[in-house]
């Protein structure tokens, strides 16, 4: 029976863990003090190197190495955007951890931006957040109050501003350029690269662009070493990742696993199992950008190689299951309605190809779908294929694709017949 | 012509107090935009003339920068914000049964306001609690697991 490996998740559930003496009570801000007082910058950035740590947002991009490219004598201020604006649908560890243990967020972001000499660090939460701001508000408050963030951290000279910023719903401002665009102030569009944020990103400035998940799990390495880390999951895969299982099994939640964990054994183990008894029929592995695998694949192992291996992504680690009562043809309308509205509009073949799709799809479940729109459907998405700006375009595709190379028949079985779905789309207009 | 307008006092307190967070004036538009809801209810044309004023760019793209956010509304709406989430893991465990039940006590369709003007209902993508599926949102309050009876219940503490 699989156990779950707790890193980022270790005090979860302690009783009054928002507050800063009971993180404290509990080690927290042991590794800053480590950090500030016992490493150089350079050090810090070679221990979660040598880590292994990959970004836990979706890229997997090697935490450390990213610090690294951050030119150490540039003049000026330097930033950190945390981002927090975790949107993938299925996905819902990094509002858990800002909820759950606030503080960990703040004393990840503090060493990673002592590492890579940034002076202010930005956590941009969704819109949607009000409960997660208040937290983090409240905890930043008392950290500044305790000498972790403001002038000369612990005796140590290093100066760094903490200030927490707030979308207003959009889901492309995940992306990490067009979040740097929005907290300039703009409409949520992302930006060419290169230059890369790491030397021309927030106000033209070097600025780190990390996921929650992955500041929050700094101070455990930096406390416990990068050896420890690396003792768990793979050798390409070093660590450990939250998954975050929903739809169909009886225990939807988030767990934390060693990477490399079949995929089998966190649902069954720790996602309880396909619900009411039913048989699986199709999982996203990573969120919802990422394509569908099958019964089939159960025993792949959860890291970054194997799942890509097998066809789809890690992703965020957003685990959504599907059992056999499922109309995938609705899965794959609701998705893509989501890409439709959410695109930004900034490129032609992402803004126009998923709005198309979304036509597609409406008609198909009206009952007036046509046998040529499945090729129609595979036409579009290559034509979006790796030629919109952002990684956007791509996320959109997954679903349509894997949903018409595994579940065919259902399409052609409303297209024939001329089913409607039980609800009549209408169009609805967004607000 | 060149219109004034002066902002809620409250307001304008709220984004003055964290001009020194950022580099750049205009930097405090999205919070900024969202805050001035809580006085204005939506984002009328008046409020982005005196925010625009206030952040030092101009109103037209003030208004470009509203009319991107889902949060952000371009037309009055009702006090309170109904948010069903409709995406794919709420879906799986019974959203659409919640939205239309909330339509039918409502007596109104996604988009549109109750004629007191007490509830606007709207769709809204992910709210990042899919463990807790299906949920929803009514103004800053989540509202998790929720089925027909429980979104039904879940209104009366708001008039």
């Amino acid at each position: 029976m699989l156990q779950e490996t707790k890193v980022v998740t270790e005090l979860a559930g302690t009783e009054g863990l928002r507050r800063l003496e009971v993180y404290e009570a509990h080690g927290g801000y042991g590794a800053l003090r480590k950090a500030l007082t016992g490493m150089k910058p350079q050090e810090v950035i070679d221990e979660v190197k040598r880590s292994g740590l990959r970004g836990k947002g979706g890229a997997g991009f090697p935490a450390g190495l990213k610090w690294s490219f951050v030119p150490r004598d540039h003049p000026g201020p330097k930033y950190l955007a945390a981002n927090a604006d975790e949107g993938e649908p299925g996905t819902f560890k990094d509002r858990w951890i800002i909820e759950e243990n606030p503080h960990l967020l703040i004393e990840g972001s503090i060493i990673a931006s002592y590492a890579a000499g940034i002076d202010h660090a930005y956590v941009y939460t969704r819109g949607e957040f009000f409960t997660a701001r208040r937290v983090l508000l409240g905890a930043i408050k008392e950290a500044y109050a305790r000498g972790y963030l403001g002038e000369n951290i612990l005796g140590s000279g290093y100066a760094l501003e903490m200030t927490v910023h707030s979308g207003a719903g959009s889901y492309e401002c995940g992306e990490e350029t067009a979040l740097l665009t929005s907290l300039e102030g703009g409409r949520g569009h992302p930006k060419l690269k290169p230059p890369f944020p790491a030397t021309h990103g927030a106000w033209g400035r070097p600025t780190v662009i990390n996921n929650v998940e992955t500041l929050a799990t700094v101070p455990s390495i930096i406390n416990r070493g990068a050896d420890w880390y690396r003792s768990f999951g793979t050798e390409k895969s070093p660590g450990v990742k939250m998954v975050s299982i929903s739809g169909h099994v009886e225990k939807p939640g988030n767990y934390e696993i060693p990477l490399g964990t079949p995929v089998r054994m966190i649902l069954d183990d720790l996602g309880g199992g396909v619900w009411k008894g039913r048989e699986l029929k199709a999982f996203a592995p990573g969120g919802s950008s990422t394509p569908l695998l099958l019964p089939g694949n159960l025993d792949t192992p959860y890291d970054y190689e194997s799942i890509a291996e097998a066809g789809s992504m890690l992703g965020s680690g957003g685990i959504i299951v599907f059992d056999e009562t499922t109309d995938m043809v609705r899965v794959a309308e609701i998705l893509t309605r989501f890409y439709a509205w959410e695109s930004c509009g900034k490129c032609t073949p992402c803004r126009e190809g998923t709005r198309w799709m979304l036509q597609i799809y409406e008609r198909i479940l009206n009952g007036g779908g046509r046998m040529e729109d499945l090729d129609l459907l595979l036409d579009i998405c290559e034509g979006i294929d790796s030629k919109s700006f952002c990684p956007f375009g791509d996320a959109a595709l997954g679903i349509v694709r894997s949903t018409i190379q595994h579940f065919r028949a259902e399409y052609e079985n409303y297209i024939r017949k001329h089913k409607v779905y039980k609800r009549k789309f209408m169009p609805v207009r967004h607000h | 012509m060149r219109v004034r307008v002066e902002l809620h006092p409250a307001l304008k307190q709220w984004i003055e107090e964290r001009f020194a967070r950022y580099p750049s004036e205009r930097s405090l538009v999205v919070p900024a935009l969202l805050e001035a809801q809580k006085y204005y209810s939506y984002v009328s044309p008046e409020v982005e003339i005196g925010l625009a004023e206030l952040l030092g760019m101009p109103p037209q793209e003030v208004h470009s920068v509203a009319s991107f956010y889902s949060m952000l509304h371009q037309h009055p709406v009702g006090r309170h914000i109904i948010q069903v989430c409709h995406n794919v893991s709420c879906y799986l465990r019974g959203a659409e049964d919640v939205i239309a039940h909330l339509e039918e006590v409502l007596g109104i369709k996604v988009g549109e306001t109750t004629e007191d003007g007490r509830f606007t209902l709207v769709t809204v993508e992910c709210l990042a609690a899919c463990g807790q599926a299906p949920v929803m949102m009514v103004d800053e309050k989540l509202v998790e697991q929720v089925t027909p009876e429980r979104a039904e219940a879940a209104l009366a503490e708001f008039d």
